[in-house]
């Protein structure tokens, strides 16, 4: 089960990266969820112990890398961001799905917001609240991948 | 590595649902050391140039695949483009050819007076650049930072430093080049400094980028400086890194304001900072300057001569002002324009001297 696992962890964040190297332009680029993130969170959620803080920071650094930023922005921004998720990962059981989806948009915003106080140090402008547009996209995304039957481990207790 | 090897330990001491490896405050402190102490290093220290390169020579083919849907999808398109489609933009295409060969033209015989009066005036030669195409395939994830790359890279001579310009105006410049792919920092990116002239009166300034808005500022100008909406700003070309007279932007709003000194001028870019697939680098290779420097008079070769006029389409865009400008140039900065503020040269463009003092 768990070389099962292994790999489609891997393959997913495989394809959440191909996914960030689209050639993005207007709306679709400021839409743009953060596929790494989420496909991040749901192993997270799903698979604790195969998936966490050093997932999310090996996979930050080719995001920096392919963003041509400097190198450990998202690195650092995936870390603090999936500590608060491993923090609250076994609560996540309790949640109802609206829950869910509340604490999804605050780990992406929260990644967001750490990565605007990092621009902040080096001297960029706030981008008024669109900067905010992805965070809304992810989580609905999130919600289709739901509805679309992908448990995130909120069900485990019961299966 | 060291992961794989924990969950192996834990797996064997506890059931799979308590299984964690080391808490999570303590990876938490781990890595966030480790990144800040990699955006220390690369920000500061130039130590992960060399591995940032070779990761990106390892990412090229993935960019290649992700690239490639939307390149089958365009080319789709083209095969089923309609037989009137077609006609209509070849009749297009040879128009243009054909004022764009009048042009050329015109540009050769300017570009021979110029070398002669730069002959009369003594002055230094005009570099001739060298151009490569180059297709953009990837654009930065990043909204703060301007940023995209092109397919050509240190394997096609791209040089750091070179000017990207499409068919209506300067894009931005190389700032980072790969094995076979490079980055470009478009002119809009807010570390991007630009030096302009006003087309209209010769005004030499420096464009900064925005940021945000995908606008240009002039900041630093006096309250009372000649510039009026809709004036164009052409590269001057006293930074040896751009070839001078290419359209960079047109001023869109000046304002002045009775609590500060200086004019808030706006510009729009007058390239297709964001809607052009295929742009040209267009580099001023910088042992010609040394060389030049070294002998009084020459006149261009003809090999350079040639390649000056492959390089002719984003020139082409100002043709009667081109020559007149080069002229301007050549004459010391004082004499061009009183009014004008000699602002210090860009950081972007550090090393750079002006090649035409003299």
């Amino acid at each position: 089960m768990r070389n099962n696992n292994f790999w489609s962890i891997y393959l997913s964040l495989f394809a959440a990266f191909i996914c960030i190297l689209f050639p993005w332009s207007g709306i679709a680029l400021a839409l743009r969820p953060d596929f790494m993130l989420l496909v991040i969170l749901f192993w997270l959620l799903r698979a604790p112990n195969q998936c966490s803080v050093g997932t999310a920071w090996f996979m930050g650094l080719w995001v920096d890398l392919a963003t041509g930023g400097i190198f450990g922005q998202y690195a650092l921004a995936y870390t603090i961001t999936t500590f608060f998720a491993v923090i609250y990962q076994r609560r996540l059981v309790l949640f109802s799905s609206t829950q869910q989806l509340v604490y999804v948009f605050s780990l992406l915003s929260l990644s967001q917001l750490i990565l605007l106080i990092l621009k902040a140090f080096a001297g960029h402008e706030f981008l008024g609240w669109t900067y905010f547009l992805p965070s809304v996209t992810g989580v609905l995304l999130w919600q289709i991948a739901v509805s679309f039957g992908l448990n995130t481990g909120r069900h485990s207790h019961g299966s | 590595m060291m992961r794989g090897i924990h969950q192996n330990f834990d797996q064997q001491q506890a059931p799979a649902f308590f299984a964690r490896g080391p808490s999570p405050l303590a990876r938490l402190t781990f890595f966030t050391a480790m990144s800040l102490a990699l955006m220390a290093t690369d920000s500061r220290l130039q130590y992960l140039a060399d591995v940032r390169e070779n990761l990106m020579s390892l990412l090229h083919p993935l960019q290649v695949i992700a690239n490639a849907p939307s390149e089958l999808y365009q080319n789709t398109n083209e095969y089923f483009s309609t037989h009137h489609y077609l006609l209509a933009e070849n009749a297009r295409l040879k128009q243009q050819a054909l004022t764009q060969d009048i042009a050329l033209q015109r540009l050769n015989i300017l570009t021979l007076e110029n070398t002669n009066l730069r002959d009369l005036l003594d002055a230094k030669q005009s570099l001739a650049e060298t151009s490569i195409l180059a297709e953009i395939i990837h654009v930065g994830r990043d909204s703060f930072t301007k940023k995209i790359i092109v397919n050509r890279g240190k394997n096609h001579h791209v040089i750091t430093g070179a000017a990207a310009v499409d068919a209506k105006g300067v894009i931005g410049q190389v700032t980072r080049t790969y094995p076979s792919s490079s980055e470009i920092t478009l002119i809009t990116d807010k570390s991007l400094a630009i030096p302009v002239q006003i087309e209209r009166n010769g005004l030499r300034a420096i464009a900064f980028g925005h940021g945000r808005d995908n606008t240009l500022d002039l900041p630093y100008l006096p309250a009372n400086v000649d510039i009026k909406r809709g004036d164009k700003l052409v590269t001057s070309g006293i930074d040896g890194v751009y070839p001078a007279g290419l359209a960079v932007a047109t001023v869109v709003e000046m304002k002045t304001t009775q609590d500060s000194p200086f004019a808030h001028i706006v510009c729009l870019p007058t390239g297709g900072i964001e809607n052009d697939r295929q742009l040209l680098l267009v580099s001023i290779p910088e042992i010609k300057q040394e060389t030049v420097t070294e002998r009084p008079t020459s006149a261009l070769p003809t090999s350079q001569k040639s390649k000056r006029s492959a390089a002719a389409p984003a020139a082409v865009t100002a043709p009667p002002a081109s020559g007149a400008q080069a002229a301007r140039n050549a004459q010391p900065a004082v004499a061009a324009n009183p009014a004008s503020t000699p602002a210090p040269p860009p950081s972007a463009n550090a090393g750079s001297r002006p090649h035409a003092q003299q």
